[in-house]
């Protein structure tokens, strides 16, 4: 088998306009070769070439890997599976006549400089960012983590993508049957191509919930590391910037990354203004129509003298009137996501002003809908992780608080709440540390208090070492 | 975390969102019909009886701990098949009877109090869809609902009940004793249908997780429940007297004076939806007790039933409202009144016995804590020779 190992490498690569190839002799007949575009020259010069350049009594093609390449990683080629996928990662393959093969390390690094993530800005802290490159982001989490009990497995998914992903986690903390459970899942995925991290996410999420995301991501190593401290498991994909990591609880989505280099009593303040603008967001459009429409003695008379003048000369029902807002609301955010920045600025402007002011002049709009409407809006995104279903269900729960009133809403609410409750992923429910109800874990859930006192890891989150610093 | 078990501490608190969730409707009026000021009496009684049977039922699931044997497997091994079949009826026929009673309550104070006519169908719609939702989810979403949402229930039971204090003459529920103790004593029987709220957990006996502590926790949830509702009781009685039987729904009058003003707008009704959950826990709970009867009488697995199907049975445990509440309940008080409390008081009682003799029979006292314990021992001594 091993003596066709070059001849059918060359075979399967026959149309490839990518392969280079190189015969040289130095002491003993080799083969060089590596890939055009995914192979860096300037290292193929100097690991491969100029070394075997200047010998010419090497014995044996274990020989020149163990005494001649100057490349880091050199290592045996064992099968014509593993010669396809180092090659296809930008390594060099050096064959001998009998088939023997090593590869060395000379993948390109084609990457953009590091940089603060626009989705995850802090004013105090590390600005940092993950990049498309594995290797480098296994660097800035290995930088935080100078232990060895930092260990990752590599992975690679995608028929046709063949793409690195890294399982990284930290022995002793995480708990192994969670990350051997990832491991399986991920080395069971049968796809053409992972272009992104988030493609993974369904395959980990099993149960698949139809609404809520059940994998974190995160493109700060300071936040990937701080995670991993508390036995969570990290997955790094090449091209993505976004690292997941899992079990992911709900509550994460309050935490802010700035959250922890803040004084923790503004911390505390920050979580609970999030939760009450979410809290609001989702049910100040539904209440505000049930009032309307059902209950307007709720509404303190003077208010609801306020509220009836402005929108007496309305054309719609409460109900139509509100949910037009919102589907309005929410065409603004997809075209101002998609619109390059220069423009978006203007879009918003447009949007914000021009169009709810002329609405509300043109008597098309009560002022009152469109006040509820943009702040119940501007207050989802506090929940950056779960905006748009967050979106969804206020538009569901409007629709309900229209035609059922309070009692609709109260039951609609419930559904929501026991549909979060249920969920369950890696030994860790989704409403944790509050249902259940995990008094140890409320040291950093809405009132978090000073890192300092946090000597436990989280008991929401399977890990196998609950004492930190130990 | 285990998935399908709920601790002890959930179904503590689960336990005294049933407790608030069904007493503060029709009961309170019902009560002052019968024995007048003296009604918060009559619920003291009903409540020692009440924690004379949970204690019993408390002591019967810490028996369950290591064998975690069902009702039917308790019941089967004890009392024989047939009458293990007619004592689940009997349950199925409760649950499915108190549920109506409780969607009917909700039903007028929807309609009274909010002054919202709904449709019958689309006010069932939201109900069995929500029950068939949790069925589906399993019984745990419910206990860890409970849990987040416990706080604010109880802090809208408290700011109901506090709010017309400084109105209050307590004075009105004196001389104690008017209407007669043997009067007192016997409508807390009579009464029994709206209590012993604990019956849900003969249907969990399997899926409650014991660690330590059984009767600490799940006590003091039913004494605080029992003297909120008690206090709620009193007031209700003090501040209405004599009138008090002629209003039907007890927490919609005590929230009139949750607000000083008409003008301020009736906030007291936002309170009275977020209470109202509370009651929808009882009617899901209910429900789900229903189909676990159905389940052991029929033996079938309820998940393995279409979503649809078990919609339309859902629908049909809800045929009932249809009757007017008095004549439900009347009928209720003839003929159920012994046979639910056979279920309701005696069967408690004789829980922790007939435990012990399933287990007797079944040969997993002992033997079972005994290899559990000596399992553990042996996965601890094995953990520590790995860690050495």
């Amino acid at each position: 088998m091993k003596e066709n190992m070059l001849t059918k490498f060359l075979q399967a690569l026959r149309d490839d306009e990518d392969l280079r190839v190189r015969n040289i002799d130095c002491g003993i007949k080799l083969t060089v070769v590596s890939m055009d575009t995914m192979s860096d020259d300037n290292k193929v010069s100097s690991y491969v070439m100029q070394p075997l350049a200047y010998i010419n009594d090497a014995a044996s093609i274990n020989d020149v890997r163990v005494k001649i390449m100057t490349g880091a990683v050199a290592e045996k080629v064992t099968s014509m599976q593993q010669a396809m996928e180092v090659y296809s990662n930008g390594h060099t393959i050096v064959f001998d006549e009998q088939g023997n093969a090593i590869s060395v390390d000379t993948r390109t690094s084609l990457a953009r400089s590091i940089a603060e993530p626009p989705t995850s800005m802090v004013l105090r802290g590390p600005r940092e960012g993950f990049i498309e490159d594995v290797k480098v982001n296994l660097t800035l989490l290995r930088k935080r983590l100078k232990t060895q009990d930092f260990k990752y497995e590599n992975l690679t998914v995608g028929k046709y993508t063949n793409t690195a992903v890294a399982v990284c986690y930290i022995d002793g903390i995480a708990d192994k049957s969670v990350v051997d459970d990832i491991v399986q899942k991920i080395s069971a995925i049968k796809t053409d191509g992972i272009l992104d991290s988030t493609y993974l996410a369904p395959y980990l999420d099993v149960e698949k919930t139809f609404l809520f995301r059940r994998v974190g991501v995160t493109e700060k190593p300071d936040i990937a590391v701080a995670k991993m401290l508390e036995g969570r498991v990290a997955i790094i994909v090449d091209g993505s910037p976004m690292v997941l990591t899992m079990p992911y609880l709900f509550m994460e989505d309050i935490q802010s990354p700035g959250d922890y280099y803040e004084n923790s009593t503004m911390t505390a303040l920050s979580r609970i203004l999030r939760l009450i603008s979410v809290i609001a967001s989702l049910l100040l459009p539904s209440l505000y129509v049930c009032l309307q429409e059902y209950n307007y003695q709720i509404i303190p008379l003077r208010f609801l003298i306020t509220v009836m003048n402005a929108s007496e000369a309305i054309p719609f029902s409460p109900l139509s009137e509100m949910l037009l807002v919102l589907i309005i609301f929410d065409i603004l955010r997809e075209a101002n996501l998609r619109m390059p920045s220069a423009v978006g600025i203007s879009l918003s402007l447009v949007g914000a002003i021009v169009l709810g002011d002329a609405a509300v002049k043109a008597g098309l709009l009560g002022a009152p809908a469109v006040m509820i409407g943009a702040l119940s809006g501007i207050g989802l995104f506090t929940l950056p992780d779960n905006t748009l279903v967050m979106s969804l269900l206020r538009l569901v729960l409007t629709f309900i608080g229209g035609t059922m009133g309070l009692f609709g809403v109260t039951i609609a609410m419930m559904g929501i709440i026991f549909y979060l409750a249920s969920l369950q992923i890696n030994k860790t429910p989704f409403l944790a540390p509050f249902a259940p109800l995990v008094p140890e874990d409320l040291k950093d859930g809405i009132a978090q208090k000073q890192i300092a006192s946090m000597n436990k890891r989280p008991r929401s989150v399977p890990n196998s070492n609950h004492t930190r610093r130990g | 975390m285990e998935k399908d078990k709920i601790s002890i501490n959930q179904f503590a608190l689960m336990y005294l969102l049933l407790i608030a969730g069904g007493k503060f409707l029709k009961l309170p009026s019902m009560l002052a019909a019968d024995v007048g000021h003296d009604s918060w009496l009559t619920l003291c009684f009903s409540f020692l009886w009440d924690a004379i049977c949970l204690t019993f039922l408390l002591w019967a699931i810490r028996i369950n701990k290591d064998s975690q044997l069902d009702i039917s497997a308790i019941l089967n091994n004890t009392v024989s098949k047939a009458v293990a079949k007619i004592i689940l009826i009997i349950f199925f026929v409760m649950f499915v009877v108190r549920n109506n009673i409780l969607l009917a309550s909700c039903y007028k104070m929807f309609a009274v109090t909010f002054d919202v006519s709904t449709n019958w169908i689309v006010y069932i719609i939201p109900v069995v869809a929500l029950s068939v939702l949790t069925l589906k989810l399993g019984f745990n979403s419910v206990a860890r609902a409970s849990q987040l949402l416990f706080g604010i229930i109880f802090i809208c039971v408290i700011v109901l009940i506090a709010s017309p204090l400084s109105q209050v003459d307590f004075g009105y529920v004196l001389p104690i004793g008017e209407a007669g103790w043997g009067k007192i004593v016997s409508t807390s029987f009579l009464r029994s249908f709206w209590f012993t709220d604990y019956v849900f957990i003969y249907l969990l006996l399997d899926n409650v997780k014991v660690k330590k502590h059984v009767f600490s926790p799940v006590l003091t949830a039913f004494a605080i429940g029992a003297f909120v509702t008690i206090a709620m009781n009193a007031m209700f009685v003090a501040l209405y007297g004599d009138l008090a039987p002629q209003f039907d729904l007890a927490m919609s009058k005590i929230g009139v004076h949750f607000v000083s003003k008409s003008s301020n707008g009736r906030w007291d009704w936002l309170t009275l939806s977020i209470w109202l959950i509370s009651v929808f826990i009882k009617i899901v709970v209910f429900f789900i007790c229903s189909y676990k009867c159905l389940e052991k009488i029929f033996e079938f697995n309820v998940n393995k039933l279409n979503i649809w199907a078990i919609g339309a049975i859902t629908a049909l445990f809800m045929l009932p409202i249809f009757l007017p509440i008095e004549i439900a309940l009347s009928t209720v008080v003839a003929y159920g009144l012994i046979p639910f409390a056979i279920v309701q008081y005696a069967l408690p009682i004789a829980m922790p016995f007939l435990t012990k003799a399933a287990q007797a029979k079944l040969n997993l006292g002992n033997t079972l804590t005994d290899s559990i314990k000596s399992a553990k021992r042996f996965a601890r001594k094995a953990k520590e020779n790995a860690s050495v």
